[in-house]
């Protein structure tokens, strides 16, 4: 499999009071053709930076210290705002956490999601639009887009304002997906829906699924990437992290998933937080929070090393030997 | 809010009922005007007439009829709070816009000519600007917009702020939408209501000014307007002489009061229909 979108060693933080707080340090990660990737951690380990550097469009303190993201090998940093903007809703999308809240209230359904088609295809005609339009809104399970199309965003239920971001992202057809807890504002039988959706859209295109729901990731990743404070610990094949984890966080964070086999009176925790990101600390930034915590643990940051089955890699003293 | 429901709460309030009656009558006498009465000049021999059928608001000291010179005076009136309010819808609503979307240093450079230009002594140097300019309705009219903008700039500005953070406009970003239809499109939208509200306001605030400038003698001399009829009146000495003729003097203020008064009672009404809450 090519790959189609790649981060490495990706550095970015915040500029506050004339000092650079670093948080997201040296990421590396690819997501291949038709693949779905899942990238987890807690809410704080800059999940959601991670989504918004692949669209460009961080907040205005953010400042960008190195390494690349390429699209098709081509470098989104190097880019001007031009061609990000041409490229976005055409070959990268995202749909977010609160689909009533991204629909403009003002504007019916069939204004903004024409507006998305002919932003990129300028010359298609008003009835070309509504057929394509109609089409997508179908092929998302609504039923009757016609009528959807003239409602405003309050006249639909937060499934449909979901469904709809969906279509809306996907009428361009773009080449990668982002999801940024695309099922979290929705009720659980919504979400299982929304899920079966975003299943079929691998098949058309990349995911970047952007969660801290491992069933979720479960349910339809390849690949996922564990975060913790900024930096990826743990990545590998869904099997591997699954059943075969590795880093002392993906391991908590596994086990606090309540399942129906295990008959557990309390799930487990990992204790503490994540600590805001002045307050990161300088060697492993789990360490605060790691049973297995050593001296060393404290100073250096660990290297990344290769843990069993290919593609399977671990930023982690403990395993990597070193203690 | 759709359509219907703003129009709904907008019938049920009484107040943007009386000021929408006021608009619609001075709108008529101003777009009528020619059918009502002949444009009044020269000078007759009924000189001073009080009140009566065939004078409604009598006539002044050169015998031209004081109600004509009222009724021409609303068109003029409407045309220039008509541009006055364009040009400061063309300056204030980009510039609102812009300030608030890019919340940077453009933003923060454009908030601060925001300030000093609402710390302007606007009416002295309205009166220093017209004296300039010369006489001329549309002269006057853009001169008025020109200092007009900075409040509806702000009003456009503080709302831009609030609703550039929300995340259908980070979704429309995400559409790669240029920034052009992100601004005048998306944004805009949102914010219709207070820059509706602020644009009828402003039409009040724009014929006090008219009416001022017209009474220091800086407007047209050419064309009746209400501030012009309250000059001659003023000129004349009508406003103290003994036996007084009042109606020349308190018709054109009233209609200058009744203009403000409907066109603010009117910009209450729409305010309060758009945010129900707010009664």
């Amino acid at each position: 499999m090519s790959e189609l979108l790649v981060f490495s060693n990706y550095s970015m933080g915040f500029k506050e009071n004339n000092k650079v707080v670093n948080l997201i340090d040296n990421v590396s990660f690819a997501v291949s053709k038709l693949a779905a990737v899942g990238i987890v951690g807690e809410s704080g380990c800059g999940k959601s930076m991670v989504s918004l550097s692949a669209m460009r469009l961080l907040p205005a303190n953010a400042i960008i210290q190195g390494g690349e993201i390429l699209l098709n090998g081509e470098d989104l940093l190097a880019k001007s705002e031009n061609q990000m903007q041409e490229l976005r809703g055409k070959q990268i999308s995202i749909i977010f956490q609160q689909p009533m809240s991204s629909l403009n209230p003002v504007l019916d359904i069939g204004f903004q999601m024409q507006e998305a088609l002919t932003r990129h295809f300028p010359g298609t005609s008003k009835t070309e639009a509504d057929e394509t339009i109609a089409l997508e809104l179908r092929g998302v399970g609504i039923h009757d887009p016609a009528k959807t199309m003239r409602a405003y965003p309050h006249q639909l239920s937060g499934g449909m304002c979901q469904r709809v971001m969906i279509a809306m992202a996907t009428i361009c057809k773009p080449s990668l997906l982002i999801a940024d807890e695309p099922t979290t504002a929705l009720d659980t039988t919504i979400q299982a829906q929304v899920l079966d959706l975003m299943a079929q859209l691998k098949q058309k295109g990349s995911i970047l699924l952007v969660t801290h729901n491992l069933g979720v990731v479960a349910e339809i990743c390849d690949v996922v990437v564990v975060m913790y404070a900024g930096q990826v610990v743990e990545t590998g094949k869904i099997e591997d992290i699954f059943k075969n984890p590795q880093h002392p966080y993906t391991q908590g964070l596994l086990a606090s998933v309540p399942t129906l086999t295990t008959k557990k009176s309390r799930l487990h925790t990992i204790q503490g937080s994540v600590p805001a990101i002045w307050d990161f600390a300088k060697g492993c930034r789990f360490h605060t929070r790691c049973a297995m915590a050593k001296s060393l643990c404290e100073n250096e940051k660990p290297e990344s090393c290769q843990a069993g089955s290919p593609g399977h890699i671990v930023a982690c003293h403990v395993y990597g030997g070193y203690i | 809010m759709s359509n219907r429901t703003f129009l709904k709460a907008l019938r049920k309030n009484g107040n943007a009922l009386a000021g929408a009656a006021g608009v619609g009558i001075i709108l008529c006498l101003g777009l009528f005007a020619p059918l009502i009465a002949p444009f009044p000049a020269g000078y007759t021999i009924e000189v001073l007439q009080p009140p009566s059928t065939s004078h409604f608001f009598g006539t002044d000291k050169l015998g031209l009829d004081v109600f004509a010179q009222i009724i021409w005076g609303a068109r003029t009136s409407l045309q220039v709070s008509l541009i006055a309010v364009a040009v400061s819808g063309f300056i204030g609503i980009p510039l609102g816009l812009v300030s608030g979307y890019f919340n940077g240093k453009a933003g923060a450079a454009i908030d601060l000519a925001i300030e000093v230009f609402l710390t302007l002594p606007v009416l002295a140097l309205m009166i220093v600007a017209a004296a300039a300019l010369g006489a001329s309705i549309t002269a006057v009219a853009v001169l008025i917009g020109l200092f007009a903008w900075p409040s509806l700039a702000r009003v456009c500005r503080n709302t831009t702020l609030k609703v550039s953070q929300t995340s259908y406009i980070e979704a429309a970003k995400c559409s790669g939408l240029p920034v052009a239809s992100i601004l005048f499109k998306h944004i805009l939208a949102n914010i219709i209501g207070p820059v509706i509200v602020n644009l009828t306001m402003a039409m009040a605030g724009a014929i006090l000014s008219e009416s001022g400038l017209s009474f220091l003698g800086l407007g047209d001399p050419a064309t009746w307007s209400w501030g012009l009829i309250l000059k001659k009146a003023w000129e004349a000495g009508a406003v103290l002489a003994s036996p007084n003729p009042w109606w020349w003097w308190l018709f054109p203020s009233l209609f200058i009061m009744i203009y403000v008064v409907s066109f603010n009672l009117l910009g209450n009404g729409i305010n309060d229909a758009l945010n129900p809450k707010g009664q």
